[in-house]
């Protein structure tokens, strides 16, 4: 088996790979170039890093991505093709990537696993990442809302929403981080004020396609007073002023203060995430 | 005779779908991506639209709300065809307004039924 950069493939070649990798996943979500070219952007996935496995005959078995921020290493778009599986492909992808943060001075490596995959967790508890925190990726389609708006609102531009988030006291996954958001040229949110003096803000990225617009990556913190009433409150604006956009909110902590306002508004999990971490040796 | 419309990005799939819609005499469309399978809904203007949930450049549950924020094609059915798991599936389909769902692997008679179940109340 051979391990080969990443970057020796077209984006589209890497693109049909992965979508392979995922036909039978247990939450199937296919890329095509351009979204994976996004995701690298935005992500800061290094393809020089990032590795394809292929057999003796040169044939491609399965591919893993790197990103790098800071000392921090992200483990991406891990996949073997259905065919290959259980061929170590999968260890050997994941030895790579973990040599290759190492080189590049990762003092820690991240990644996220769908919960209940199970075969993907095992692979992860077995190169040594330990299992940290749960993420859920919640939905909201567009609704009539019957919460009457309060509260003083300000729409934040780019770069406030992004004063705001590096204000951010916990910890954000790597594809809600704030060099996340910065890379994404979509990125606003929204600062609330309650007449009780309660406040908080929401910062989202708001994704325009061809045709229309989607809200996704939403980070909420309260500054003063109740995290219900505050989220409540800023996701009401934030759906009427965008009454048409379906909206994805990635990698919400399972303990999130302000999931009962998600729920409130009709949000629903489509699934959850483990983030595991693996400290350097 | 209706014309249904299928957006689903594997071959396999859309060959086996199209299969039972022509047996049935039904006009059968497809496209592999979001964006051409709303702008083939709303040159087409199908009677039913049969829709993945895993599509490359916008998801289904996204493409839906495209679907049905545009005026004519806003009472167009949507049956879901997924491989999610079901409780997801149901509750997206509840939350997106869809019409069905059926998870896959699903048997012919399956899908043959929930197409005749969706264009029959349709009609009625």
């Amino acid at each position: 088996m051979e391990i080969i950069p990443a970057d020796r493939f077209t984006l589209q070649e890497l693109t049909e790979l992965y979508n392979q990798t995922r036909v039978d996943y247990l939450v199937p979500m296919p890329m095509n170039a351009d979204r994976l070219n996004e995701y690298v952007h935005d992500f800061d996935v290094d393809l020089h890093e990032s590795c394809v496995a292929r057999d003796a005959n040169g044939q491609v078995l399965g591919l893993s991505m790197l990103g790098f921020r800071k000392q921090i290493a992200w483990i991406t778009r891990l996949g073997v093709l259905p065919a290959s599986r259980r061929t170590g492909a999968g260890s050997a992808l994941m030895k790579s990537m973990l040599a290759n943060a190492a080189r590049l001075g990762a003092k820690e490596t991240h990644l996220e696993v769908i919960k209940n995959n199970k075969p993907a967790y095992e692979l992860f508890l077995k190169t040594g990442f330990v299992e940290k925190d749960t993420y859920l990726v919640m939905r909201h389609a567009p609704r009539p809302m019957n919460i009457s708006m309060q509260g003083d609102v300000t729409w934040l531009n780019f770069d406030a929403a992004l004063e705001k988030l590096s204000d951010y006291p916990n910890h954000l996954t790597w594809v809600n981080a704030i060099d996340s958001m910065r890379n994404s040229p979509n990125t606003e949110g929204v600062h609330i004020k309650l007449s009780n003096g309660s406040s908080g803000w929401l910062v989202y990225s708001n994704t325009k396609f061809t045709l229309r617009s989607t809200l996704s990556h939403l980070i909420m913190h309260t500054e003063h007073g109740s995290a219900e009433e505050v989220g409540i409150q800023l996701l009401t604006h934030l759906h009427a002023r965008y009454p048409y956009h379906d909206t994805y909110a990635e990698n919400i902590h399972e303990n999130d203060s302000h999931l009962v306002a998600f729920q409130t508004l009709g949000y629903f999990t489509n699934f959850s995430r483990v983030e595991m971490r693996y400290q350097q040796k | 005779m209706a014309k249904i419309l299928y957006i689903e990005d594997i071959q396999d799939n859309i060959t086996f779908v199209e299969r039972i819609v022509k047996a049935r005499g039904h006009e059968f469309l497809f496209a592999k991506n979001a964006e051409t399978g709303l702008e083939l809904a709303f040159t087409s203007q199908p009677d039913l639209i049969l829709l993945d949930l895993g599509l490359p450049d916008a998801d289904g549950q996204t493409l839906s709300v495209w679907l049905k924020g545009n005026p004519t094609l806003a009472a167009t059915p949507i049956i879901v065809l997924t491989a999610w798991p079901e409780e997801v599936v149901r509750q997206t389909v509840s939350a997106y307004n869809l019409n069905g769902y059926l998870c896959k692997p699903f048997a012919l008679m399956d899908l043959v039924n929930m197409i005749n179940s969706v264009l029959g109340a349709k009609a009625a």
